[in-house]
């Protein structure tokens, strides 16, 4: 009996003890998984675009992303590598990285090369920002919405005028809540898509001039119409139908605009404190403090010794440098006459020859390189022992070799941007995604397009050559308009586009032998890409995904 | 001192030996059982019933064991008057059993072979005899041991020593031998031999000592365990020159890898339960210290851990739910005593130097390939200069004790101060921790108070050092006053190159240091409202603050990229004037849990655990950074207002916070029947701030059977002492590694937005593509497994064979951009699999009982683990594959050389190249042409290795000789591959326009070609290394010295190391670390899919001998 009795109290124990538990932990706040409450660094998406200047910076958002325009990687990479103007030499140990800058150059690219996949990332990501904030605008219905509105569909127009130069055939995406992986649309669909949001948008677009702070670094019309001029110009590669006449009418209503003046000085569209340039269509506002590290083109080009000529805070890369055969159509006196004297030749030890005085030769650092007092020569103690120049640092236009050897001290560099005292990883100038010459030229050449003997196509063409010092041409060809497009806009991310409207991308230069397909007109789609979204269709000529 | 391992024994003897009796102590009275007349009536009664009958009506007890009993047997004998010898007689036939009568006690045991057995070896009567006494104590501290059973050999006859360990028993004859066993003492056997007072010493038994086993919010006896758990004592754990409790272990427990290359004394151990089968939050295995969940593994002294438990199948981490995929590690602190105090230090001094470094070319070999203008003329050896032979020194001192108010406690300190091989790298950590125990209310309420706090500075040093030291030009001066090479005026030698600077310049000139701040608090009540059922409240927290000081002074070359700095950049002290940063983490979390249990039987044979709880536990991280360049004095590097910088607006400042939650409520029922069959069952659910609404939850539930056949089929128990089999399944989960992955949430990106009139500002960018749909990642393991001890547990032994299959990975993929705002999203993707075999076996080879004179006793051990783990496709839906991105050999020149890479449906760890054939007769290298296109591209790469092992092992031996003890312990990896990033880089003499030249076995003067990577520079890493060998010595004090035990030992590590790898370290590399200068051991986290690559950053790796001496008070 007495075990009984114990055995029905300690159930009671156990009952009250459980039940207990039960009741302490059935309370709301022990079992609250809110996150909400332990979120404290970061705002909900819902609860800001409370005031104009959150929206504001909301709308920012859709510009950042331009900060990565003019670096290694992404936009400037996939438009200068492969073209005739720059390259990016294997020097021993450094830069070969798998070799896909040798890829790159010589059009052999791999679908899971990495630059052809940041650059659709890059692109999309823009479009996607674009698209999310029409989306959250859009019920807002304000004046400031509206415009805002106008203002990110031709900025994603733009976007999408990038993607279907560099892959041709992209998906079309403008809904920002859709889901569902989008399937690839033809070349022609999206080029139909871009000129009418451009068209669509620019009349509501601000008007305002290069120096007009509320729209600095932002598109207004002109950079529409800047837009729109480069897809007309290159509209018989993109759908097969030339549009010389619109690509004229439009670069038309920029000039007519009057806006817009050719800068007295070429070198003022690079100097440091370039901000507001007369040329400047749509600029990229790079600081050295808010936009940190941006501007990558002194570690990108400079020689490790560079460090001393600037004092710069960090070392540079030794990288990228310009080819021989592009160099020479500055100072050779048949493709680019003019006043000739002193200029560094294409020897291997860079030596002094006459050539054209041409004011744009100061777009290469070549020749001997002094220290930051101007006097000491910088040496370089890893000069490599085949180099005919010793350890004394001269930077040649002459490159040995793409690979694997090419010369510490091979290759002009790009000095186009003023490089200054100081600086670090990335420059305070501001860069024009769309200057003024170059809206010039491109009117010159749909002219000259339509009627080879058009006079004002020769015209603006030798004002473009005046203000390089240099002498007018008498008549256009096809070989003078790319080579003077080339020095007018070297390293400004359109070469590219130029050689494939001019047929001579796929000619043999250099180390780069003639391609067997013109396939590589457009890149892959990259293979993660495909791998992620089975509705996408790889580029012709390129293998599918499972191309391991 | 009541130590850990009697009081253990006591308990377990209490429950096991339930059946064994002291004597009593009348024996000039005894009568033989033939003189004793008895009346007895048994009607199918069974035979203990019989005994209790005869117990009662004569003075005799029964000693028997109860296995020894059939308890089919039913007794029907009458009987009047009969003598007790012939009623035992027919009992006997019967029962199959025989008597011995030792005075009042009667001996029972089992009739082997029943057939044709004599009367008189039935019954045997003992009367009379000797009576002897004596004191049994430990050789551990030399306190007397109770619970110490002390039998005479061959019978279950004998006596239990009392709390002092005395001992009083009687003994039939002279030349009698006395058995003394107690469970954690290796047993011995002493023959009487006349003498009336035997006092003896037992050593402690390294292979019986982990009777009870810690398990998840409570303690299991080994023998009911029914999932795989492995327990580590600290007679196991690793000797020498600790630097991390994580070393304790290495090599000790079948399927734990536990992994740090090269000697950094600051350098983070890697930790790996069965591989790798999480991608979520915690690859590495939890770490429970007394209850609480989640602590640093580091905020525990060696000295101050009693046992370290490690659950490694799912079913026993399933009751850690979320956080127990990668397994748990349980570590219980020592408690204090409730007798005396006691007074222990133990101090060890170490001595390390390098024992493998990088072989390059010495000044003459490289002044023989390198261009005349790069010989400078000296002959430095660039690893002499950086590097030492360290002394580094460690003192623990601690004091324990408690008193019969129910009072224990037990207080250390511990202080290391370690040497790194590398010049100016250090440690100084202490540590310091207090338990308390107070029991009140007849002992059935008991608090516990623990609190711990560490306190450690470091400085790191620059694990580039190493890189440099290697590359440098070993014709090269450490100093130079030629302002052509002393290029920023420190007066050291250096270059502008490509990732080349002087090592000792930058060891010796920036300051790199962090300090560790750590609190530990635990408090516990537990009640006991009836027998059986207690009730506990425990609340425990941690906070640890970390400082990372970082100055580069205005005359240091060396630049380096700093982690974490929102911008990446690199730095140098002398192109920024001065550089100096601050950083300070910060980490909180707090854990309440309640829980209950209730242990019972039901019935003689069915044991019965219940157990449920709730628990809450809160994560805090938050912190900041401050940096900036421009110091008109290197003397104002800690006032960072001192900046230019700061003055500028160009200063680096940067702050975080974020937090999560973590609910569960858990459950467990242990079921043990008769010993011989055993269920645990187990539910947990749990819920996190860190999923989807809807997705909150998740149940974790557990499985576990065990049979043990020895009881089962009645085997022979002086061979099969245990034969038990056990089956599992688990369910664990894994959290992702961030917070608010669901939610859309917005902050300022890098970069700030040209606004117009309003200048820059911050552009609110959205942080992710929120995942609203992310749930738990989840492990699912069956373990099959097999305890066995044979041989009056001299054989013991564990295999187990697991399966795991983890589903929805937490992964970061790659995602399609469009639809997709950023092209990753964390999505459940794609599953692992994984599968293994270990085993563990211990056997004493000679045991003191055959060396009774001598005291010579050898156990040996070996542990032996396999698996293999495969990655099946990441997708979360037919036809769409994430890409995982492969690792690159990296910078200068190769940031896109894929070295390893993952592919959907096969084997984790593969390393990736180009297949060499040859170097043709213009010194180019020729490489296999796979694709036959003629042309050597990224085509022809393919698999040229794996990373991972095929097994692991471990090897202990221990011998004991008299006062002297010896210890070695022997571990390897075996068929595992290394990407020798070294040779990839520089093994070439064209590179030595500007580097040093590494030279192994491999080097080829006749190479005249680039770098270009190929299986060439993948090599066989397989090793056996003499890990660890330890002699000791124990002085025996008298009892009149004033201490209780003295010793004094000598370790050596890594004595010498068996292996093909021309590298510095072959240790396998669980995971990729690319950054050049962090320690944090959570980096290595981010390249868990590419094992197998050694890094540049590697430490060289020392040898190190300890001399070391334990005092006891």
């Amino acid at each position: 009996m007495k075990i009984m009795k114990t055995q029905i109290k300690n159930s009671i124990y156990i009952k009250i003890f459980f039940i207990g538990l039960m009741v302490i932990v059935s309370t709301q706040s022990c079992t609250d998984l809110d996150e909400e409450q332990v979120l404290y660094d970061q705002v909900i998406s819902d609860e800001f675009y409370q005031t104009e200047e959150e929206v504001l910076s909301a709308v920012g958002a859709a510009y950042t992303p331009m900060f990565g325009f003019f670096q290694n990687t992404n936009m400037y990479a996939l438009n200068e590598v492969p073209s005739d103007e720059i390259t990016v030499p294997t020097r021993g140990p450094d830069w070969n990285d798998g070799g896909h800058w040798v890829r790159l150059h010589r059009h052999s690219w791999n679908i899971t090369d990495p630059r052809i996949q940041e650059a659709w990332e890059w692109i999309f990501g823009c479009i996607s920002s674009c698209n999310r904030l029409i989306a959250l605008l859009e019920p807002l219905g304000t004046d400031i919405s509206e415009a805002f509105i106008q203002e990110l569909r031709a900025l994603r127009a733009i976007n999408y005028y990038w993607l279907l130069d560099l892959y041709g055939n992209v998906p079309l995406v403008t809904d920002f809540e859709a889901t569902e992986p989008p399937a690839t649309r033809s070349r022609a669909e999206v080029y139909e898509f871009v000129e009418v949001e451009l068209l669509e948008t620019i009349p509501n677009l601000a008007d305002t001039g290069p120096t007009d702070e509320s729209t600095y670094g932002r598109v207004n019309r002109w950079t529409a119409y800047a837009a729109l001029v480069k897809l007309y110009l290159n509209a018989e590669v993109y759908t097969g139908t030339q549009q010389w006449q619109k690509a004229a009418d439009a670069a038309a209503e920029i000039i007519n605009s009057g806006q817009y003046t050719l800068a007295p000085n070429w070198r003022d569209n690079f100097v440091k404190e370039n901000k507001g340039a007369s040329e400047f269509i749509w600029a990229v506002p790079y600081d050295e403090v808010f936009t940190p590290g941006s501007f990558h083109l002194p570690v990108m080009t400079l020689h490790q010794q560079h460090q001393n000529t600037y004092n710069m805070s960090v070392q540079p890369w030794n990288g990228f440098a310009s080819v021989a055969e592009f160099y020479e159509t500055f100072i050779d006196p048949v493709q680019n006459p003019g006043p000739q004297g002193d200029v560094v030749g294409l020897s291997p030890t860079g030596d002094l020859v006459t050539g054209t005085q041409d004011a744009r030769l100061e777009s290469f650092i070549v020749g001997p390189q002094f220290d930051s007092d101007g006097v000491t020569r910088l040496v370089d103690g890893a000069a490599e022992a085949s180099d005919p120049d010793g350890p004394p640092l001269t930077i040649t236009p002459y490159i040995n070799e793409l690979l694997p050897g090419g010369w510490r001290q091979a290759g002009a560099r790009i000095g186009k941007w003023e490089f200054y005292n100081g600086m670090g990883q990335g420059l305070s100038n501001d860069f024009a995604v769309f200057r003024y010459s170059d809206i010039l030229l491109m009117r010159a050449e749909a002219l000259w397009r339509m009627d080879p003997g058009n006079a004002e196509a020769l015209m603006l063409v030798n004002q473009i050559r005046e203000r390089a010092g240099v002498d007018p041409f008498d008549a256009l060809t096809e070989e003078r308009f790319l080579a003077e497009r080339g020095r007018e806009l070297f390293s400004e991310v359109h070469r590219r586009v130029d050689q494939i409207r001019f047929g001579t991308f796929n000619d043999e230069w250099w180390e780069h032998p003639a391609d067997a397909s013109d396939h590589v007109n457009i890149f892959p789609v990259p293979q993660s890409q495909l791998l992620a979204n089975p509705n996408l269709v790889q580029n012709p000529g390129y293998p599918d995904a499972g191309g391991d | 001192m009541c130590s850990y391992y009697s009081f253990i024994g006591l308990l377990a003897q209490l429950v096991l030996y339930n059946c064994l009796f002291a004597s009593d102590l009348s024996a000039q009275e005894v009568k033989s059982i033939d003189e004793v007349y008895v009346s007895v009536d048994f009607n199918n009664a069974k035979i203990d019933e019989a005994f209790h009958t005869i117990e009662a009506k004569t003075n005799y007890r029964f000693a028997y064991e109860r296995k020894d009993l059939d308890s089919k047997v039913r007794l029907n004998l009458e009987s009047r008057n009969s003598t007790l010898k012939d009623v035992l007689l027919e009992i006997s036939k019967e029962a199959s059993l025989k008597f011995r009568q030792i005075n009042y006690d009667i001996d029972v045991q089992k009739i082997k072979r029943a057939e044709n057995i004599e009367d008189k070896e039935r019954i045997d009567v003992y009367q009379g005899g000797i009576t002897v006494s004596g004191n049994v104590t430990s050789s551990e501290d030399n306190s007397g041991i109770p619970g110490v059973n002390v039998v005479l050999k061959g019978t279950t006859t004998g006596s239990v020593t009392d709390m002092d360990g005395n001992y009083v028993i009687e003994v039939p004859e002279e030349n009698s031998v006395l058995v003394f066993s107690s469970i954690g003492f290796v047993t011995q056997e002493i023959e009487v031999n006349g003498r009336s007072t035997i006092d003896l010493t037992l050593n402690p038994d390294v292979t019986e000592l982990s009777e009870i086993v810690v398990v998840g919010y409570g303690t299991q006896d080994k023998k009911e365990i029914t999932s795989a758990v492995a327990s580590v004592t600290p007679e196991e754990f690793n000797k020498g020159n600790i630097t991390d409790v994580a070393q304790l272990l290495q090599g000790k427990v079948a399927g734990l890898s536990i992994t740090r290359a090269g000697g950094d004394p600051n350098g983070g151990y890697n930790i790996r339960l069965r591989g790798l089968s999480t991608l979520g939050a915690n690859t590495q295995p939890l770490v429970v210290i007394d209850g609480q969940a989640g602590a640093d593994l580091n905020s525990v002294d060696p000295n101050d851990i009693e046992s370290i438990d490690i659950l490694k199948d799912g079913s026993a981490a399933a009751i850690y739910g979320t956080r127990g995929s990668a397994g748990v590690i349980l570590v219980t602190t020592k408690a204090g005593s409730k007798r005396g105090t006691n007074i222990d230090y133990n101090g060890y001094l170490t001595i390390e130097s390098a024992a493998r470094t990088t072989p390059t070319m010495s000044a003459e070999e490289f002044r023989s390939v390198a261009p005349s203008n790069r010989d400078f003329g000296e002959n430095t050896d660039w690893y002499d200069e950086i590097s030492r032979t360290s002394v580094s020194h460690t003192h623990n001192l601690s004091i324990s004790g408690g008193n019969e108010s129910g009072t224990s406690f037990r207080a250390s300190a511990n202080y290391r101060d370690l040497q790194g091989l590398a010049i100016n790298s250090d440690l100084h950590r202490l540590n310091a921790r207090l338990n308390l125990q107070q029991r009140a209310f007849n002992d059935k309420l008991k608090i516990d108070l623990n609190i711990a706090t560490t306190n450690e500075n470091s400085d790191l040093g620059w694990n580039e050092a190493f890189k440099y030291a290697a590359i440098f030009n070993p014709t090269a001066p450490v100093k130079t006053d030629d302002p052509v090479y002393d290029l920023a005026g420190g007066g050291y030698f250096e270059e502008n190159f490509v990732d080349y600077a002087n090592p000792v310049a930058m060891l010796e000139q920036n300051d790199n240091t962090r300090e560790i701040k750590r609190m530990n608090f635990m408090g516990a009540l537990e009640y006991e409202f009836i027998p059986g059922l207690l009730g506990t409240i425990r609340y425990s927290q941690q906070s640890e603050t970390t400082l990372r000081s970082i100055y580069m002074p205005k005359d240091a070359y060396y630049s380096t990229a700093i982690d974490d700095n929102p911008v990446s950049r690199t730095f140098s002290g002398f192109t920024t004037s001065g550089y100096s940063r601050k950083k300070n983490d910060e980490s909180f979390n707090q854990l309440l849990e309640i829980f209950g249990s209730y242990d019972t039987d039901i019935a003689d044979v069915l044991n019965f655990k219940l157990l449920g709880g709730y628990s809450w536990q809160e994560f805090e991280y938050f912190g900041f950074l401050a940096g900036g360049s421009g110091f008109l004095t290197d003397l104002s590097a800690d006032d960072l207002n001192a900046a230019a910088a700061v003055r500028a607006g160009s200063a680096d400042v940067d702050s975080y916070k974020n937090g999560s939650i973590l609910i569960a409520f858990f459950g467990r029922l242990n079921l043990n029947y008769d010993n011989t069959f055993f269920l645990s069952a187990s539910l947990r659910r749990e819920g996190s701030t860190q999923f989807g609404e809807g997705n909150k939850w998740g149940n974790f539930p557990a499985v576990s059977l065990g049979i043990d056949l020895a009881r089962l089929g009645n085997l022979n128990a002086t061979t099969f002492n245990t034969l038990k089999l056990r089956a599992s399944y688990g369910v664990t989960g894994a959290l992702p590694p961030q917070s608010y992955l669901s939610l859309s949430t917005l902050a300022p990106g890098e970069s700030s937005f040209y606004a117009g009139d309003l200048g820059y500002i911050n552009a609110y960018e959205p942080q992710r593509n929120p995942n609203p749909d992310l749930k738990w990642e989840t492990k699912t393991e069956i373990d099959i497994g097999l305890d066995i001890s044979l041989f009056e547990g001299r054989l013991n032994g564990t295999i187990d064979y697991y399966n795991r299959n983890t589903e929805d990975l937490i992964y970061e993929a790659t995602v399609p951009v469009p639809p997709n705002l950023n092209n990753t999203t964390w999505l459940n993707v794609g599953t692992m699999k994984s599968n293994g075999l270990e085993f563990t076996f211990n056997y004493d080879v000679f045991s003191a009982l055959e060396f009774t004179s001598s005291n010579f006793s050898w156990n040996t051990g070996i542990n032996f683990s396999t698996y293999n783990i495969e990655f099946e496709a990441l997708n979360a839906e037919e036809g769409v594959t994430f890409d995982i991105p492969p690792a690159n050999l990296g910078t200068p020149g190769q940031e896109q050389t894929q070295i390893a890479r993952v592919i959907p449906g096969e084997d984790l760890g593969i390393l990736w190249g180009l297949t060499f054939v040859e170097i043709d007769e213009d010194g180019k290298y020729v490489f296999e042409d796979l694709n036959d296109d003629g042309a050597i591209d990224t085509e022809d790469e393919g698999p040229v290795g794996n990373g991972l092992p095929s097994f692991e092992f471990g090897w202990t031996n221990s011998f004991t000789f008299g006062n002297f003890d010896l210890n070695f312990f022997i571990r390897g990896a075996i068929g595992h591959d290394l990407v020798n990033t070294y040779r990839a880089f520089y093994e070439n003499a064209t590179l030595a326009t500007t580097y040093n030249v590494v030279k192994t076995k491999y080097y080829d003067p006749n190479l005249n070609d680039a770098q270009i990577f190929s299986d060439l520079h993948v090599e066989k890493a397989s090793f056996v290394e003499m890990d660890n060998l330890t002699v000791g010595y124990n002085f025996q004090l008298p009892s009149s010295s004033s201490f209780r035990t003295l010793r004094l030992y000598l370790t050596a590590q890594n004595l010498f190391m068996i292996t093909d790898y021309t590298g510095v370290d072959p240790e396998v590399r669980y995971a990729d670390v690319q950054a050049p200068d962090d320690p944090d051991p959570k980096l290595a986290e981010r390249g868990i899919l590419t094992p197998g690559i050694d890094r540049r950053n590697t430490w060289v790796l020392p040898r190190s001998f300890t001399l070391g001496l334990n005092v006891g008070f």
